[in-house]
C-alpha cells in the first residue's frame, strides 16, 4: 500500500518586545539567570498580570502579516499543568478565543506548483521558566531560570495541509521571512525564538482519512524539521505495514542519531477563563491602524520588483525575502544604478563580501550611497569590472570615496587610444602566430590577444577599446 | 484576649498621617499584602511568607491617614469563617473598622456575628492588587464597622482605577459624598423564594425586617426568582474551579514548607502541596479539579447559568431601586465544617459574589427579634446603597 502523510505544524514565535508579556521586566532571556524577574513573573501571592500593549501590537502585526483575521474579541485562559517550569500551576494562553483565525502562506511545492498552506489560528501565550539540569559532583541538581517566564509568545497553528517535509521547510522559510519583515520577531530556530512542533499521521494515498497523529518536538533548524518529519513518516509507514497501530504520543527528535524517540507526556487539562486579564476587544479602527503600519510584505514586494525593475521572478523573490537586501537594492536604484547592475553586483559581489567579513548589510561600511558611486563609475566605463571588484575590497577598509580610491591606486581605465596603440603594437610584434590565426578568422585568437593587451596594461585597459583598435589594425571581423 | 484576635500587631501605629481617615484604626487580614508583614493567609502553604509590597488598598488607606493596627486570625485563604476572628477586633474595640475579603459573604456574616455593619462593594470597584486571591471572579474586599460613615470614608479612599490592576473595568466611579434617600420614592424588592427557602424559624425574623422597612415608608415589592437556588450551585462549581487553578501558585515550594522525604522534584511538589492545605480547602480544590478535568461541560453550563442569573438581577434593577435579602448564619458554632456545611452557611449571602453587585449587612435594632438583613443594589450603586443604610439607621435613632 502506498501512504501519504498528513502534517500540521504548531510554531511558537517569541516576540521581540522590550518587556515581558504581563510585567515590565526586560525580555532578555540570555542575561544571568533570574535577574529579569519581579513578583508578577514569579507569581508571588497578590501579583496581578498587566497585559503589555506592545505584545498585543507585535502579535497583531504578525497576524496581519500572515493574512490572518484579527478577532474582535479574544481572551486569556489558564492552561493548567503542574511542572517545575511553571510553579504557578497554570500558563496564561488563549485557548478558547484566539487573537486571530485563518490566514496562510503561499509556497511552491516540489512539482513547481503553487500551493497555499492555511493557518487555523494564532494565539498569544506566555513562556514558562527554563529548567537546567546539572550535576553537582555526583548529585544531579535541577535549576529554574525565570528570565524566560512571562516572555511574550504567539503560537501559530496550521491546518493539516502539508503532505511532505519539503512543504514544511518551504513554509517555515516563508513564515520566517514574513514575520521578520513585519518586525515582530527574529524567528531564529537556532536561538529558540522560533520553535516548531510537527503533528504527523499517515493514510493510504488518495483517501481522506484522518488517522492518529504523533507529535514531534525538539528540532532546532528548518533542516531538522524536514529530517524529523521524513523519519517519522517512514517510521509510521513501517509500523503500519508491520501490523502495528500508531498511538497518540509525543516524540523528540534526536539530531545526532537522526531518529525520533518517545518522550514522557506532560499532564495537561482543559483551560478555564482567566478572570484577571481583561478580555481583549479590538475595534475595527484599531485593526485598520495596525494594518496601515504593516510594511510591504515580501510576496507583494517581489511582484512589484518584477513589474517595476524588470528582474525575473526568482531574482525578485530572492531580493524581497530579506527586508535589508530589498531596501539596499531599491536604494541603489534610487541613486541611478540600473536595476540589473544593482541586482547583479549586490548578489554576486557585495553580499558574499559582507558575509565573508561577518558583517550585516545594513550596517557595513559600504553604504548604498558609496556602492552606487562605484557602480556609476563602472557604468560610465571609468573603471572596468576587475577594478571595481578591487575598489570594493578597499571600500571595506577605508572611508575614502570610490573616486579617491580609484585615483589614488590608479584603477582608472585606459581608454586613451594613443596610450593603448603602443601597447598593442608591442603585443602584435610578439604574438605573430596569434595574429596569423586572427587573420585566418579564428575568433579564439582575438580573445587571446585582448587578454595579452589587458595584461600588458596592468588590467587597466578598456577591453572594448582594445577590441576596436585590434580590429582596425588587423582588418579582421570582430 | 487580644492575641486570640490578632496574628500580627503593627508596632508602628504612630505613623498614621493626616487625611480624610485621620487616624482611623483599621484591622486587616493576613491575605492583604502589607510590605514586611507576615502574609500567610491562614495557610501552611504560605508559612513565613512576608509580602514584598503593599496592596493598593493598603497604600491608599495609609495615604488617607488611616492607622493599620494589625492583621486578624483568619480561615485558610479566607474561605468561610472557620477559625476566623473577623469582627472580633471591633467587638473588643481594638479597631474602628476591619477589612475582610468576601468570597461567599464572609464580611457580611462576620459583621452579623459582631453586630456591626458589613459592606461588600461592587466587583471591579476596588483593586485586587496585593490580595492573596482564591476565587478571582468573585472575591472583593469587604469593610466592617459600627459606623456606616467609616465604611463610606474607607470606600472613598480605596475605590477607583489602579494601574497595577488591569482587571478593573474602565467605568465611572460612584460619587461617595453623602446623599439623601426619600423612602416614598424608593422601591425595595423582596425575592419571594429568598423568603420561602429560609430554614425553619428564620422566616418570621425576616418578616420583621421587612416590617421595619415598611414602617420607614419604603415601597416594598414582591418579585419571583424561581432559580434562586442556582446561585449556590453556580458558586460551588465556578468558585471551586477558579480556586483549584488559582491555588496552584501556593505551591509550598518557594515559600511555605517543603514536605520532606521526596525521591524527586515532582514528588516533592506533590507531597508539599498535599501537606500544605487543610481539609476544607483541599476538598474544595479537589472539587474544582474534578469539574475542570472530568466535568468541564458542567463548568461551562455553570458559567451560562451565571450569565442568566446576572440578567435576572438586571431585570429586577429595572423594576426596583434595591433588594432586601435575609442574613442567616447557619453555622454560628464554627464547628469544623464540610464543604456542604460551608455552602449552607453562606446560602443567604453568596448571591452578591456570583453577580458582583454591592451588598450591605445591617445589624438589627437591639431586641427587634431578627438577625438583621442585607440590602443589595445594582453594580456601582455602592454610594446609594450606603445612603439607604444610613437612612435606615437614622430612622432608628430618631424613632428612639
Amino acid at each position: 500500500m502506498e501512504f501519504e502523510a498528513v502534517i500540521g505544524l504548531e510554531i511558537h514565535v517569541e516576540l521581540n518586545c522590550v518587556t515581558k508579556m504581563f510585567c515590565d521586566c526586560p525580555n532578555r532571556t540570555s542575561d544571568e539567570p533570574n535577574v529579569n524577574t519581579c513578583p508578577v513573573c514569579l507569581w508571588f501571592p497578590g501579583a496581578m498580570p498587566r497585559f503589555s500593549r506592545d505584545a498585543l501590537e507585535k502579535a497583531s502585526l504578525l497576524c496581519l502579516g500572515l493574512g490572518a483575521e484579527l478577532q474582535p474579541v479574544s481572551a486569556f485562559d489558564q492552561k493548567v499543568y503542574y511542572y517545575p517550569d511553571l510553579p504557578k500551576g497554570f500558563q496564561l494562553s488563549q485557548a478558547h478565543l484566539p487573537l486571530s483565525r485563518g490566514g496562510g502562506i503561499d509556497i511552491t511545492d516540489e512539482g513547481g506548483k503553487p500551493k497555499r498552506l492555511r493557518l487555523h489560528h494564532i494565539h498569544m501565550e506566555e513562556d514558562v521558566a527554563k529548567l537546567v539540569h546539572e550535576m553537582e559532583g555526583r548529585i544531579p541538581i535541577s535549576l529554574v531560570d525565570f528570565n524566560r517566564a512571562g516572555v511574550p509568545l504567539v503560537e501559530i497553528v496550521t491546518e493539516p495541509d502539508f503532505r511532505t517535509p519539503y512543504e514544511a521547510m518551504e513554509f517555515l522559510k516563508a513564515l520566517r521571512t514574513q514575520v521578520r519583515s513585519v518586525g515582530s520577531s527574529e524567528c531564529s530556530m537556532e536561538n529558540g525564538t522560533m520553535r516548531v512542533d510537527a503533528n504527523i499521521s499517515i493514510r493510504p494515498r488518495g483517501t481522506a482519512q484522518m488517522n492518529t497523529k504523533v507529535e514531534v518536538k525538539n528540532m532546532n533548524s528548518v533542516r531538522h524539521v524536514g529530517d524529523a518529519i521524513a523519519y517519522e513518516i517512514s517510521r509510521q509507514g513501517a509500523a503500519v505495514q508491520g501490523g502495528e497501530a500508531v498511538i497518540l504520543h509525543t516524540r523528540l527528535w534526536d539530531p545526532e542519531k537522526k531518529v525520533t524517540l518517545p518522550m514522557r507526556q506532560k499532564f495537561e487539562g482543559p483551560c478555564v477563563p482567566d478572570p484577571s486579564v481583561p478580555v481583549i476587544e479590538l475595534s475595527q479602527d484599531w485593526i485598520e491602524k495596525m494594518r496601515s503600519r504593516l510594511p510591504e510584505m515580501p510576496a507583494v514586494k517581489a511582484e512589484r520588483f518584477v513589474k517595476q525593475h524588470g528582474v525575473t521572478g526568482e531574482e525578485a523573490t530572492f531580493l524581497s525575502s530579506d527586508a535589508e537586501v530589498a531596501g539596499y537594492f531599491e536604494s541603489l536604484i534610487g541613486q541611478g544604478t540600473a536595476p540589473r547592475t544593482a541586482m547583479h553586483w549586490l548578489i554576486t559581489q557585495l553580499m558574499p563580501a559582507v558575509r565573508e567579513r561577518k558583517l550585516e548589510l545594513g550596517s557595513c561600511p559600504v553604504t548604498a550611497e558609496r556602492f552606487a558611486v562605484l557602480l556609476k563609475m563602472l557604468a560610465q566605463q571609468e573603471i572596468n569590472a576587475n577594478a571595481a571588484r578591487e575598489v570594493l575590497t578597499h571600500m571595506f577598509d577605508s572611508d575614502e570615496s570610490p573616486e579617491a580610491i580609484v585615483s589614488a591606486r590608479g584603477f582608472r581605465q585606459i581608454s586613451d587610444t594613443t596610450a593603448l596603440d603602443s601597447l598593442i603594437d608591442k603585443v602584435l610584434a610578439a604574438q605573430t602566430a596569434a595574429v596569423a590565426d586572427v587573420r585566418s578568422g579564428q575568433g579564439k585568437a582575438m580573445a587571446f590577444l585582448i587578454g595579452q593587451v589587458m595584461q600588458a596594461s596592468g588590467g587597466k585597459a578598456n577591453p572594448k577599446v582594445i577590441r576596436e583598435l585590434l580590429t582596425k589594425k588587423l582588418g579582421a571581423a570582430s | 484576649m487580644i492575641d486570640s484576635v490578632f496574628t500580627y500587631r503593627n508596632p508602628d501605629t504612630a505613623r498614621a498621617g493626616e487625611g480624610q481617615l485621620n487616624g482611623l484604626k483599621i484591622a486587616i487580614q493576613p491575605n492583604i499584602s502589607v510590605a514586611g508583614w507576615p502574609t500567610e493567609a491562614g495557610s501552611n502553604a504560605l508559612v513565613n511568607y512576608k509580602a514584598l509590597e503593599d496592596a493598593t488598598i493598603v497604600q491608599r488607606l495609609r495615604q488617607a491617614g488611616a492607622s493599620l493596627c494589625g492583621s486578624t486570625r483568619m480561615s485558610e485563604f479566607g474561605f468561610g469563617l472557620q477559625d476566623s476572628s473577623a469582627g472580633e477586633a471591633l467587638r473588643q474595640q481594638a479597631a474602628d473598622a476591619e477589612l475582610v475579603l468576601d468570597y461567599m459573604g464572609e464580611s457580611r456574616l462576620a459583621a452579623l456575628r459582631a453586630a456591626v455593619c458589613g459592606f461588600k462593594p461592587s466587583y471591579g470597584l476596588v483593586s485586587r492588587f496585593g490580595l492573596v486571591d482564591l476565587i478571582p471572579s468573585m472575591e472583593c474586599c469587604g469593610v466592617l464597622s459600627g459606623s456606616l460613615k467609616n465604611i463610606r470614608d474607607i470606600l472613598k479612599a480605596i475605590a477607583g482605577p489602579d494601574e497595577l490592576d488591569f482587571s478593573l473595568p474602565d467605568e465611572k466611579i460612584p460619587d461617595f459624598s453623602p446623599q439623601k434617600i426619600d423612602p416614598r420614592k424608593t422601591t425595595i424588592g423582596i425575592i419571594k423564594e429568598a423568603q420561602s427557602n429560609l430554614p425553619a424559624g428564620q422566616e418570621k425574623p425576616f418578616r420583621a425586617s421587612v416590617e421595619e422597612l415598611k414602617k420607614a415608608g419604603f415601597n416594598l415589592q414582591e418579585m419571583s426568582l424561581p432559580d434562586l437556588s442556582l446561585f449556590s450551585l453556580v458558586h460551588q462549581i465556578v468558585g471551586s474551579v477558579e480556586a483549584s487553578s488559582c491555588a496552584g501558585r501556593y505551591d509550598s515550594v518557594r515559600y511555605g514548607q517543603r514536605a520532606p522525604g521526596a525521591k524527586n522534584w515532582n514528588e516533592m511538589y506533590l507531597l508539599s502541596r498535599g501537606s500544605a492545605f487543610g481539609l476544607l480547602l483541599k476538598s474544595y480544590l479537589f472539587q474544582g479539579a474534578y469539574f475542570q478535568f472530568e466535568r468541564y461541560q458542567a463548568f461551562e453550563n455553570a458559567c451560562r447559568i451565571r450569565a442568566h442569573l446576572l440578567k435576572e438581577m438586571h431585570r429586577f434593577a429595572s423594576l426596583t431601586d434595591f433588594l432586601v435579602f435575609p442574613a442567616v448564619d447557619n453555622n454560628p458554632s464554627d464547628a469544623p465544617a464540610s464543604l456542604a456545611d460551608t455552602y449552607a452557611q453562606f446560602a443567604s449571602t453568596l448571591f452578591a459574589n456570583v453577580t458582583g453587585q454591592p451588598a450591605l449587612y445591617l445589624p438589627p435594632v437591639p431586641g427587634a427579634g431578627h438577625p438583621g438583613f442585607q440590602l443589595a443594589g445594582p453594580r456601582l450603586s455602592d454610594s446609594k446603597l450606603l445612603a439607604l443604610g444610613e437612612h435606615i439607621l437614622n430612622t432608628r435613632r430618631e424613632g428612639k
